[in-house]
């Protein structure tokens, strides 16, 4: 009776013994290849950016239309949006005199700089509106009831920020739709009983949209909000693992 | 040997049902890149194809006509057009914030939670309090712009005559109406209280006076349609036996809210002309402006 021999292994299998088993991708991946149940959830507890994840969820939770994506879509956008701004700020000058001809060199002189600020007004609008169906979503599935009452509070928080980094953001092209919007919009935040013309200055650091509007709502809009929206953000997705997941029905 | 076992009704266990279970790698973490592939493809496709505008070097002495805020503050710039500023732009937008802050500690219940529409007569709540949301400010605009009057008359022929001028806006019970002159100026305050003057000049007034038929106009009327409607919507939804937990009256609130606010950024955003007339998407027509006016 013949006995089975083990098969000699071929070149692909000595290649990715070589990438996969060496000491410094062990040193990076502690885990190995998520193949087997006890590697799949190391490799969601042990990374930093999967561990925002539990390493099991009930199954109802994995059916695209029970959320649609769309909180962490959100999120998505966001850091979209922080890429591609980075970028944008390597060309962008936040001066009256500069701003429009900034945006102008980006869009005609700086390579993919047309597709970059494309991508950012897009995403921009996407994160508005993926913001709002997400909270619909919250909303029509339940998930504000206890206890996680104050995640609701923290989100309605981000939509809030959602909608002032997008606002910031429209006056920095410096053209006549960015001027004439943010007159507007600063217009209706006067109109404030007792404290409006007050916060209006504040905001605009002048009677007027101006050089000093351009500088406050650049640096709130860069690194202010961002920085704000960071920290709910993480409160958000802490709270989430906190107060037990995604709801499901009683 | 067998022993026998009663079979017991047991309690469900609230807490994880493991065999219930999918690991996230890789079930949830492929839903994830997918998701994130087609936003990604989707944007870079849009922004290849449509290019984000840029108009002329802004000008402080080129007014456009209209000027408009961003998209998703062209509801408030509408509910500007119908009442008092300071509530249309602050008051109403912090007020309804607050309230959505406050669902939960209203709704404490955790009946209805995890599915969509899991609570009885929820669809139906939904799609009606949307309609009424929908419908109630279409209404609205039309009169308040005098176009529910015109349609009266244009298409039926009906005119109530002069003394029923006063019905074809909101406006116009300001301006029609035979009010006593004294309506106009009554002193709420023997004194000029500068922190409650919306305009932040008073000039050099010594008494903080009332124009009573404005004031019907510009705040009176927006509250009640405001408060009065959803709160008259809950109302007979709870007769008809619809709405009987907390959960049924958010939802009707709430359904309400997101018609109202949909159709208001789709009016602004769509049906304002020049001079932020009531017109067709299609006659929106802006200008660039003329310099030196504003």
């Amino acid at each position: 009776m013949a006995v089975e021999q083990p098969t000699k292994p071929t070149f692909a299998d000595k290649l990715y013994d070589r990438m996969f088993h060496n000491y410094v991708w062990k040193s990076i991946f502690r885990t190995g290849y998520p193949n087997t149940p006890r590697n799949q959830m190391l490799v969601v507890a042990t990374n930093l950016f999967l561990h925002l994840h539990p390493t099991r969820i009930h199954r109802t939770h994995v059916k695209v239309t029970h959320t649609y994506c769309l909180g962490g879509l959100s999120f998505f956008m966001f850091l979209g949006l922080t890429v591609t701004g980075i970028l944008l700020m390597f060309y962008y000058v936040p001066s009256v005199d500069r701003a429009y001809l900034d945006i102008q060199t980006i869009q005609t002189q700086v390579q993919f700089g047309q597709l970059m600020r494309n991508m950012h007004r897009w995403m921009a609008h996407a994160m508005v509106i993926l913001v709002f169906l997400h909270m619909m979503r919250v909303f029509y599935t339940g998930a504000y009831k206890p206890p996680r009452e104050f995640n609701w509070v923290v989100g309605v928080i981000l939509l809030v920020l959602t909608f002032l980094l997008s606002f910031t953001g429209y006056l920095l092209p410096w053209d006549q739709l960015a001027f004439w919007a943010i007159t507007v919009g600063t217009n209706i935040a006067g109109s404030a009983p007792v404290l409006g013309p007050k916060s209006r200055f504040w905001l605009l650091g002048g009677f007027e949209v101006g050089p000093q509007a351009l500088i406050r709502f650049y640096t709130l809009h860069v690194i202010g909000l961002p920085l704000l929206a960071a920290i709910f953000m993480a409160v958000h997705f802490w709270r989430i693992r906190r107060d037990g997941g995604l709801a499901r029905p009683l | 040997m067998a022993t026998a076992v009663v079979a017991r009704p047991v309690a469900r266990p609230q807490a994880r049902a493991r065999d219930e279970e999918v690991l996230v790698w890789p079930d949830l973490v492929f839903i994830e890149f997918i998701a994130a592939m087609v936003f990604t493809i989707t944007i870079f496709a849009l922004s290849f194809l449509v290019n984000a505008p840029l108009l002329d070097q802004a000008n402080a002495d080129v007014t456009p006509n209209p000027s408009k805020a961003p998209w998703y503050l062209l509801n408030l710039q509408e509910l500007l057009l119908h009442m008092n500023a300071a509530m249309a732009g602050i008051i109403i937008p912090t007020v309804w914030l607050g309230l959505m802050a406050a669902f939960p500690y209203f709704d404490q219940d955790k009946e209805g939670q995890g599915a969509y529409f899991s609570t009885e007569n929820s669809v139906r709540i939904t799609i009606v309090a949307a309609v009424v949301g929908v419908a109630g400010t279409w209404a609205l605009i039309l009169w308040d712009t005098g176009k529910l009057a015109q349609f009266a008359h244009d298409w039926f022929g009906l005119s109530g005559g002069d003394q029923f001028r006063f019905l074809e806006s909101s406006r116009s019970i300001q301006t029609q109406l035979p009010w006593p002159d004294w309506s106009r100026h009554i002193t709420y305050l023997p004194f000029d209280l500068k922190i409650l003057d919306g305009t932040g000049s008073s000039g050099p007034t010594t008494f903080q006076k009332l124009d009573f038929p404005a004031w019907i106009v510009e705040q009176g009327i927006p509250i009640v349609a405001m408060v009065g409607m959803p709160a008259l919507m809950i109302f007979a939804m709870w007769r008809l036996g619809w709405v009987v937990t907390r959960r049924d009256a958010l939802l009707a609130l709430f359904s309400g809210f997101v018609g109202a606010y949909g159709i208001l950024t789709m009016v602004g955003t769509g049906f304002r002309g020049q001079g932020q007339e009531l017109v067709w998407p299609w006659q929106l027509n802006p200008t660039e402006g003329i310099p030196g006016e504003h």
